[in-house]
C-alpha cells in the first residue's frame, strides 16, 4: 500500500471521529469505519472457478491496468502460452497415437507427458468454452464411469489402467485430438486479460493443493505428482514474467514468494526421476504430503495478494 | 477526537489488520458522548473483551464461555526460527481479535483481511485464545528437551481409553472460547490464515455450555450431555489464592523458569453412549452419577449447593461409595490438593457407523501438577461404573503458555529465548 492507502486511512479515522459524536454511541463506530472511506467500486468478484474444478471464471478478469510492466507480462504470457499450446497438441497425439495403435505399454508411458503443457496452462486454457470438461473432467463429475459425457484424458486413463486395456478408447483418443486442437486454435484468439495474469500464479497453486497432492486427479494412474510439477511450473512461469512489476511495487513479497517455490521444488524433487517422470502418487510419504500441504498453503496465501500488489482495478 | 495518527499496521507487513492508533481516544469520544463501549463493564454482548495481556493467558481462569474449540496443530518446520515466527503471529492475530482491533482497509484487488462472518464492527463476543504446547514440542526438532516441563510427557493411555491417533496430541493447541460460534469460527480461520505455511491442523472439535445467568460458585446451569449438572463443584475462579495455589505454576514449583504463569492442561475427548445411557433406570445413573438428576443435588440432600456429607456417609448408603462424583472428589483434606479446573465443552458431531449419535464432552482441566491433579482424579475414577457408559477417544496433555505481559512481548518468548 502506498501514500493512497495511508491518505485514505487517515479519512476513515477523521470520519469514525464524526460518526462516533454523531451517533452518540460506540456501538456504530464500525458502521461509521465502514461507510466512511470505503473503497470505491464493486468486490474483485473472485470465486471458483466452474466445471471440473478450479480454474479461472469470468468473473475474475474484470481487472484492468495501465501498468506498462504488467501489460508486458501479459503479452508475453499469451505468446508463451500459445507455444504450449502447439507443443501440447504434438504431446497429445502421441499418446492417443498410442491408444490407437493398441500399445497398451506406449499409452500408458505418454499419458502423464501428454498431460504436462495443458497442467502448465491450465487456469487460462479454462477460459476457452467447454474445453476444459472435455478433456481434464474426472469421474465425480458424473454419474458413473460410463457416462459417456465422461470423456478426456481421465475417460482414456480409466480404461487404460483400470480396464486394463486400449480397447473402446480409441473414440476418446479421436476426440480429444479434435479438443485439443480447438483448443490450440482458440487460444491464439483469446484476448488475455492482466486479471488471468495476476491471478493465474494463485490459481495453479490451488490445483495442486486441491487435486494433485490428495491424489484425485490421476487416481487410475497415480501419476499426479507429474501434473503437481506442471502446474507449479506454470505458476513458476507467470511469477517470472510478472517479477518486473511485482519487484518495483513489494520487493519483499517477490522474495517471499521466491522462497516459497523453492520449498516446493525442494520437498517434490526427491520423487522426480532423471528421465523427466515422476514417482507415483502412491510413493507420497505421509509427512512429505504434509509439509507440502503447508507449503503450498503458505505459498497461496502470498499469491493471492499479487492482483491487489499490482494495483489491478476493478 | 484528540489524536489524528494514521492507523498504524500492526505487525508485520503481512499483518492483516490495522490498529487504531487513536482507540484511546474513541473510548474518550463514546464516553464524552454519553456512552458506555460495550463490553467495558464486562456486560455480555458482541463487544465484550477479555483482557488479552497479563501474567496468564486468558480463557482459564475466565468464566466458562458458552462456545469451546479445540484445534490441535503439528508444526512443519522443523526450526526454531519458524517456530518463534509462527508464535509471534498467532499472538498478534490473537490480540487483534481479542481487543476488536478493526482490520487493515485494502484495495479491492486484495483478498479481504478478515472473513467478515462477524460483520464490519470490530466484534468480540468475549472471546479468549488460550495456546498451549505439546510434549512433542520438546523432542529433538527446535532443541528445546531441557526446557520440557517436568511433568510433560505424551499422554498415555488411561484406564478405559481407546486412543483414535488422529484425534490425540498436537505440537501446539488453541483454545478458543466466545460468546457466539461464529466468533470461534472466525477467530480458527484469521489464526490459521496467519500461520499456514507451518501449523498444520491435526484434530479439531467445537461444542457449547449452557452458560450461567449469574455465575455462583457451587452452583451451574450447566449439564452434560447425561443429563446432569457438570461443573458444580468446579473451582472459584474468583478466589485467586486458590488459583496459585492449585493452577498456575509459581517460581517455587521446581518447574523451568519460563513456564511460571503457565498451567498443565489435560485434555480429553471423551465419548458418551447416549441412546445406552438414556435406556438406562433412572435411580441407576443417579447413583453412576451420585446425584438426584433434576436438582442437582448429592444423594441424600436438598439442594445443588449442599455438602454431601461423606463423613457420616462412611459406607456409601446415600452416595455409593463409587459414584461419580465421590470418586472424583472425596472431599477429604488429602484430597483438597487435587483438585482440578474444569473448562470443557459438550460435543456433538453426527453419528457412528453402527448410527449412534457421536457426542460427548470435550473434557479440558488445568492445573499446577498433572500428577497431583488430573492424573490423581482419573486414579480414582479407575473402575467406576459410568466407564460402561463412556470412552475416551482423543485428547492429549499440554501446557498453556505464561500469559503475554506487554504489546512487544508474544506467547512463548521465554520458551524460546
Amino acid at each position: 500500500m502506498g501514500e493512497v492507502g495511508r491518505v485514505r486511512r487517515v479519512a476513515v479515522l477523521v470520519g469514525l471521529a464524526a460518526a462516533l459524536l454523531l451517533a452518540g454511541c460506540g456501538k456504530d463506530d464500525g458502521a461509521g469505519v465502514r461507510s466512511e472511506g470505503g473503497a470505491s467500486g464493486s468486490g474483485a468478484g473472485s470465486g471458483s472457478g466452474t466445471g471440473s474444478g478450479s480454474g479461472l471464471a469470468n468473473q475474475d478478469l474484470s481487472g484492468t491496468t495501465d501498468d506498462q510492466q504488467v501489460l508486458k507480462a501479459v503479452a508475453d504470457y499469451k505468446a508463451w502460452v500459445v507455444g504450449e499450446a502447439d507443443g501440447l497438441v504434438a504431446d497429445t497425439a502421441k499418446f492417443t497415437d498410442a491408444v490407437r495403435a493398441g500399445d497398451l505399454a506406449e499409452a500408458r508411458k505418454q499419458f502423464a507427458p501428454s498431460r504436462v503443457r495443458w497442467e502448465r496452462i491450465e487456469p487460462i486454457a479454462g477460459l476457452v468454452e467447454d474445453i476444459d470438461g472435455a478433456v481434464d473432467a474426472r469421474v465425480d463429475d458424473f454419474e458413473g464411469v460410463n457416462d459417456p459425457k465422461f470423456t478426456g484424458w481421465h475417460r482414456i486413463e480409466y480404461i487404460l489402467w483400470e480396464k486394463d486395456t486400449t480397447a473402446g478408447a480409441k473414440p476418446f483418443a479421436d476426440r480429444l485430438d479434435k479438443d485439443i486442437a480447438s483448443l490450440d486454435q482458440q487460444l491464439k484468439t483469446l484476448e488475455f486479460p492482466p486479471a488471468a495474469v495476476a491471478l493465474g500464479p494463485a490459481e495453479l497453486i490451488e490445483e495442486v493443493s486441491e487435486g494433485k497432492i490428495t491424489g484425485e486427479e490421476d487416481r487410475y494412474s497415480h501419476t499426479d505428482l507429474s501434473d503437481f510439477d506442471a502446474n507449479v511450473d506454470g505458476s513458476k512461469k507467470l511469477l517470472e514474467l510478472l517479477t518486473p512489476a511485482l519487484q518495483a511495487k513489494d520487493a519483499a513479497l517477490t522474495a517471499e514468494i521466491t522462497a516459497g517455490f523453492a520449498a516446493v521444488d525442494k520437498s517434490l524433487a526427491p520423487y522426480a526421476n532423471p528421465d523427466g517422470t515422476f514417482d507415483a502418487y502412491t510413493a507420497l510419504k505421509a509427512a512429505d504430503k504434509t509439509r507440502m500441504q503447508a507449503e503450498l498453503a503458505g505459498l497461496s496465501e502470498k499469491l493471492a495478494r499479487i492482483p491487489g500488489v499490482l494495483g489491478l482495478k476493478g | 477526537m484528540a489524536d489524528n495518527r494514521p492507523i498504524v499496521q500492526r505487525g508485520t507487513r503481512l499483518g492483516r489488520r490495522a490498529f487504531l492508533g487513536g482507540s484511546a481516544a474513541l473510548g474518550a469520544a463514546a464516553l464524552a458522548a454519553g456512552c458506555t463501549p460495550d463490553g467495558v463493564d464486562g456486560s455480555a454482548g458482541p463487544g465484550r473483551r477479555l483482557p488479552f495481556l497479563g501474567p496468564h493467558q486468558p480463557g482459564v481462569d475466565t468464566p466458562a464461555a458458552h462456545f469451546g474449540l479445540l484445534a490441535a496443530f503439528n508444526l512443519v518446520r522443523e526450526d526454531r526460527t519458524s517456530l518463534a515466527r509462527s508464535l509471534r503471529d498467532l499472538t498478534d492475530e490473537a490480540r487483534a481479535l481479542m481487543e476488536g482491533h478493526l482490520p487493515e482497509r485494502r484495495d479491492t484487488a486484495y483478498p479481504p483481511a478478515e472473513t467478515g462472518i462477524l460483520g464490519p464492527d470490530g466484534r468480540t463476543d468475549g472471546l479468549a485464545v488460550t495456546l498451549s504446547v505439546g510434549a512433542s514440542l520438546f523432542d529433538g526438532r527446535f532443541g528445546l528437551a531441557d526446557r520440557r516441563p517436568r511433568e510433560l510427557v505424551r499422554m498415555p493411555y488411561l484406564a478405559n481409553d481407546r486412543l483414535d491417533p488422529a484425534q490425540t496430541h498436537g505440537d501446539l493447541l488453541l483454545a478458543l472460547s466466545a460468546d457466539q460460534p461464529d466468533t470461534l469460527l472466525h477467530a480458527l480461520r484469521q489464526l490459521m490464515r496467519r500461520t499456514r505455511d507451518n501449523l498444520v491442523l491435526h484434530w479439531m472439535l467445537d461444542g457449547y455450555n449452557r452458560p450461567d445467568a449469574r455465575p455462583r460458585a457451587g452452583q451451574t446451569g450447566n449439564r452434560n450431555l447425561l443429563g446432569f449438572k457438570d461443573g458444580t463443584a468446579n473451582l472459584d475462579i474468583d478466589d485467586k489464592r486458590l488459583m496459585d495455589e492449585l493452577i498456575w505454576v509459581g517460581p517455587g514449583d521446581g518447574e523451568p523458569a519460563w513456564a511460571v504463569g503457565g498451567s498443565y492442561q489435560a485434555v480429553r475427548i471423551i465419548r458418551m453412549f447416549v441412546e445406552f445411557w438414556d435406556r438406562t433406570p433412572l435411580n441407576e445413573q443417579q447413583k453412576i452419577i451420585g446425584r438426584d438428576k433434576a436438582s442437582g443435588a448429592p444423594l441424600g440432600q436438598d439442594r445443588e449447593t449442599d455438602d454431601p456429607g461423606y463423613g457420616d456417609d462412611p459406607a456409601g448408603r446415600r452416595v455409593p461409595l463409587d459414584a461419580h462424583i465421590r470418586m472424583a472428589n472425596p472431599r477429604t483434606p488429602e484430597t483438597a490438593g487435587s483438585r482440578i479446573l474444569r473448562r470443557g465443552f459438550n460435543f456433538s458431531r453426527g453419528f457412528d457407523a453402527a448410527g449412534r449419535l457421536d457426542q460427548g464432552l470435550a473434557f479440558v482441566s488445568y492445573q499446577k501438577s498433572l500428577t497431583r491433579g488430573f492424573l490423581a482424579v482419573q486414579a480414582r475414577l479407575k473402575g467406576e461404573p459410568l466407564e460402561e457408559y463412556i470412552l475416551p477417544v482423543g485428547g492429549g496433555f499440554f501446557f498453556a503458555l505464561p500469559g503475554v505481559r506487554s504489546t512487544d512481548a508474544w506467547l512463548g518468548q521465554q520458551l524460546l529465548d
